[in-house]
């Protein structure tokens, strides 16, 4: 809703403006970096933690995490020495988080909150506002050919 | 009447670094990750990438005691145990090595001459046969069958061990004395 403006002669202009609130916000995601977990340990889980920068045009910084993986039907699976190694996706509204919110391949999560509002020029100066973590459990690993294994996660950022 | 006691260690895995170095040479990954632009919706990409060192583990072993043996025929002993190896090929080799000088597959007592034995190993389980190794060797390859470490899934066993004392050594050890030794048992994956 507009701001009402007192024009000369005292008539009063209301101007209503009808605004989906939605369609106006805009999202970034970056500062995404690899994550490589390196050599495992057979029996114990292998877990990668990295800070990412979520910004949001909007007025409540909400947003919504859609995360798919490289496997087929875009599970969370990595592919290489042997049979496609299964990894979990945890998503965390806040930087340097360990854990998060479990994830679902191809599923939407929302519900995430940024603080950082605006533009992303705070993203470039390194404030750093979500953590996404992956996890390779022990018993996966242990069933395991032993060699390298590589996959891609994808993350699609959408303005709630 | 002869008493002899043949006691085993287990063994921890075993990772070779020839291995490790060839899995860190192929498996560096070039970086990959993408940020996304703003709009509506924003879409990154992050590649994710891990090694699994090769790793074998041997469990189920029990100590071997030969009581009461008479020496009018050659004395064995088999037993099952678990091999498990993660390598593609699911393959391993032992080096069994005695308590005896050098390694040497021998019991001892006191001052008394060492009395030799003999080790078989078979990488099927519920055998009494095999192939025989020789003392600080590595054996020649075996594969395992197990699905998990420690045969937690089935299979519950994967190969047998079998020690023999023959019969000469028997009767050439003084009745009612007690040997003992340590056979250890080295795996490596393959």
């Amino acid at each position: 809703m507009g701001c009402p403006r007192v024009l000369a002669g005292g008539l009063a202009l209301l101007a209503i403006l009808a605004v989906d609130p939605a369609a106006a916000q805009q999202v970034q995601i970056t500062r995404l970096n690899d994550i490589a977990l390196g050599f495992a340990s057979v029996d114990q889980d292998a877990t990668g933690s990295r800070n990412v920068c979520v910004s949001a045009t909007g007025v409540t910084g909400r947003y919504s995490v859609l995360a798919t993986g490289s496997g087929d039907g875009n599970a969370f699976t990595l592919a290489g020495a042997g049979a496609p190694l299964a990894y979990d996706v945890q998503w965390s509204g806040t930087a340097n988080q360990g854990t998060g919110t479990a994830l679902t391949a191809g599923r939407a999560t929302s519900g995430f909150v940024t603080a950082l509002l605006g533009l992303n020029l705070s993203c470039v100066l390194g404030n750093d506002t979500a953590s996404l973590t992956v996890v390779v459990r022990a018993a996966d690993l242990s069933k395991a050919t032993a060699g390298a294994y590589t996959g891609l996660l994808t993350l699609l950022i959408a303005a709630e | 009447m002869k008493r002899n006691i043949i006691t085993f260690d287990k063994f921890l895995p075993v990772h070779t670094l020839a291995v490790v170095v060839a899995l860190a040479m192929g498996a560096t990954p070039a970086t990959a990750a993408t940020n996304g632009t703003l709009g509506a919706t924003s879409t990154g990409s992050v590649q994710i990438s891990i090694l699994v060192p090769s790793r074998v583990q041997i469990t189920g072993l029990s100590d071997i005691s030969f009581a009461n043996v008479e020496p009018n025929a050659a004395a064995s002993s088999s037993q099952n145990n678990c091999v498990w190896s993660n390598t593609a090929t699911k393959g391993y080799t032992i080096t069994a090595s005695g308590s005896g000088a050098g390694g040497a597959f021998t019991l001892a007592s006191a001052s008394l001459t060492p009395v030799p034995y003999s080790v078989l190993w078979n990488q099927s389980s519920g055998q009494t046969s095999g192939t025989s190794l020789t003392a600080a060797t590595a054996s020649t390859g075996f594969i395992s069958t197990a699905t998990a470490p420690g045969c937690a899934t089935s299979p519950s066993s994967t190969s047998s061990l079998t020690v023999t004392i023959a019969q000469p050594q028997l009767q050439a050890m003084p009745s009612l004395t007690t040997y003992t030794g340590t056979l250890t048992l080295l795996v490596n994956p393959q």
